[in-house]
């Protein structure tokens, strides 16, 4: 029963009313603007987090499985994991020549309290043994010089692949390839740099040095030491069925008795993804909530102001009735004044989000030094824009109904007679 | 009286103040044909307000028929009252009632807007209108850049933009100075003589005898109803 006419007139009509009454309006869209304000910043950051996770998980690769004493993800009771067994070479090496689903399975030692020292410069890392394989995982992609090889891993020789962080730290302006580093006190060459792989929870991986397995032990020995297992299954879909044979190869190896727990942590993405998620969802929550609460008290405020210009414009609508503005028309007029109003509070919301998105954003990266950050978007993603306008259009036409509605049913005499 | 624009008979219209019944009209009949021109009259209080909001179906009556080409009012919806407000019935009021930030074209257009007429008809429309009021090269003017006689003019171009079946006014003179309120009735007269009713609702004996017709109200009844004796003498 709409006209199209009446709808160029009543957006006519409301842009007029904001405009004559704009401080007025943009006093009582302040809580809308808090709302949208809180949706696009909380919208960008978990779009962040999904970006920094994705980002992460294919570094690190999804059908990469880690065994370790340790559950990396924490959980679990720690002090029942800090007791349990360390893993030993031998139980790697069996683990090793066991399993058949998998495309490599790699023993590795650690040494976390590792000092790596370049002339007169020191730097703390975890040293890293592992095999020539490892090179082959997205975990060991180089970006500088190469990882070491079989020959060299069988030979013990002192050569070592840094990670980024090291590269960054230890090295600065000096060419890493070709160095020769002191690794808790031993000499090794380095020959190659990993690629940036740090994210969120675990900016270590890139504070780590890698020497061939052979070497670690020659350096350091094995004794006392726990290794862990870097399986790789070969693509996602095997995951579960390599998962289950490790599981099953490592209770056997370690005599776990049937119905008693692991001794032993498996470590994958798929766990990080719980963690990534619930981060997400508490993010989410925490804003909802906000969010909700500031659309609340931001729809009191238009509901309150449009009660307020429906009673000053009483007797225009007495005229706009008499000359045959049906009750659609009016309502109509009052909807689209108070969604407009609404979509004002998001336009003034907008840049303001984007200000604090990109300062956010400049502070992390370049004063906290989170470069992980900048896969985020510097930019307000257009969904979220337009998100962010339509429920502020949602909530105008929400808190502008019962106004409208009084304003619909007024009675054209007395409406008239008002002054 | 088939061919009567309005007919109604007996009409009453009570309202409720607190506990006491205040009866605005008490029994009126009347009809109105096509092309009369009428002055309502009555001092305050006679229900001469109420007759013309029934009149303009502003109001609907307590009791009584009020038929308006035939059709009955007191039955119709909100949204029917409307639609014969905008297509009939044309309203010129004593405080103009203009939108003050709205062009005298827009003002003119906007019972055009309510009706549905595409945008190129209701300018030509309104701009037709505001030629025949004498006020063609004041259309984008607004309100408060107008005189008191022009904005009145504005007003009755808006009253005659949808070709209603009758123009009514209440008190159109009443802000306007002698002077003023003269053209206003001449420009009233001469729409009349081109084939328009006219209704007036006024207090001054002047301003009723541009009437042809004089209908004096007192406590809600009609106290006489009669043909104008000086309509002859132009003023």
């Amino acid at each position: 029963m709409l006209r199209l006419s009446e709808i160029g007139e009543s957006v006519r009509i409301a842009v007029d009313a904001l405009r004559i009454n704009l401080m007025r309006s943009m006093l009582t869209t302040a809580g809308i603007v808090v709302g949208v304000v809180l949706v696009v910043v909380m919208g960008w950051t978990i779009k962040g987090l999904d970006a920094v996770w994705e980002q992460t998980i294919g570094i690190i690769g999804r059908d990469m499985l880690y065994i370790d004493k340790w559950n990396w993800a924490g959980g679990g009771n720690w002090r029942k994991t800090r007791s349990r067994k360390d893993i030993t070479l031998r139980e790697a090496l069996m683990l090793k020549e066991r399993m058949e689903s998998a495309e490599m399975v790699i023993p590795m030692a650690r040494n976390w309290g590792g000092s790596i020292k370049l002339n007169n410069r020191t730097v703390n890392s975890s040293i890293q043994g592992t095999t020539y394989e490892y090179g082959n995982t997205p975990a060991g992609v180089t970006i500088e010089g190469r990882w070491f090889s079989e020959v060299e891993d069988l030979q013990a020789t002192r050569v070592a692949v840094v990670g980024y962080g090291i590269a960054k730290s230890l090295f600065e302006d000096i060419e890493p390839v070709g160095q020769t580093i002191k690794v808790n006190g031993h000499p090794f060459r380095v020959i190659g740099v990993v690629e940036k792989r740090g994210f969120l929870f675990m900016d270590f991986i890139d504070n780590q040095v890698f020497v061939p397995l052979s070497a670690f032990q020659s350096a350091y020995g094995f004794y006392g030491r726990s290794f862990s297992v870097a399986v790789k299954a070969g693509n996602d879909r095997l995951l579960d069925i390599v998962r289950d044979e490790a599981i099953g190869h490592m209770r056997d190896i370690r005599n776990v008795p049937p119905g008693e727990d692991d001794d032993f942590s498996i470590n994958e993405m798929e766990a990080f993804d719980a963690q990534a998620k619930t981060i997400r969802t508490t993010i989410w929550m925490v804003g909802m909530g906000l969010t909700v609460l500031a659309f609340i008290v931001g729809s009191i405020g238009i509901m309150n102001i449009m009660f307020v210009s429906v009673t000053e414009r009483t007797k225009e609508i007495g005229v706009r009735k008499a000359i045959g503005a049906r009750r659609a028309s009016v309502l109509l007029q009052f909807l689209i004044e108070s969604a407009l109003l609404c979509v004002l509070g998001a336009l003034i919301a907008l840049p303001i989000s984007q200000i604090i998105v990109a300062s956010a954003r400049a502070i992390l990266i370049s004063g906290l030094e989170w470069d992980w950050v900048s896969v985020t978007s510097p930019v307000i993603p257009i969904d979220l824009l337009l998100i962010a306008i339509s429920v502020s259009a949602i909530v105008g036409v929400a808190a502008g109904f019962l106004p409208a509605q009084r304003a619909a049913r007024l009675d054209p005499v007395e409406a008239l007679r008002f002054d | 009286m088939s061919d009567a624009i309005i007919d109604i008979r007996h009409i009453a219209k009570v309202y409720e103040m607190g506990n006491e019944e205040v009866h605005a009209l008490r029994d009126v009949s009347l009809t109105v044909g096509a092309n009369e021109y009428i002055a309502l009259m009555g001092p305050s209080g006679s229900g001469k307000s109420t007759l013309m909001n029934m009149l303009g179906c502003l109001d609907t009556p307590s009791s009584g028929t009020y038929l308006f080409n035939g059709q009955s009012v007191g039955d119709m919806s909100d949204d029917d009252l409307a639609e014969i407000r905008n297509q009939e019935i044309g309203f010129v009021f004593q405080t103009f009632n203009l939108l003050p930030r709205a062009s005298a074209l827009q003002n003119v257009e906007l019972p055009l807007v309510y009706s549905g007429a595409p945008r190129s008809e209701r300018s030509r429309r309104a701009e037709d209108a505001l030629t025949r009021v004498g006020l063609a090269d004041r259309i984008d003017h607004r309100p408060n850049e107008l005189s008191g006689g022009q904005r009145q003019r504005v007003a009755i171009a808006r009253a005659l933009v949808t070709q209603p079946s009758i123009i009514l006014a209440d008190e159109p003179t009443g802000n306007l100075d002698s002077k003023t309120g003269q053209d206003i009735m001449a420009l009233f007269d001469e729409l009349w003589r081109s084939g328009n009713t006219v209704i007036l609702v006024t207090h001054e004996e002047e301003i009723a005898r541009h009437a042809q017709r004089i209908i004096r109200l007192r406590d809600g009844l009609v106290e006489s109803d009669q043909p104008n004796e000086f309509h002859a003498t132009p003023l």
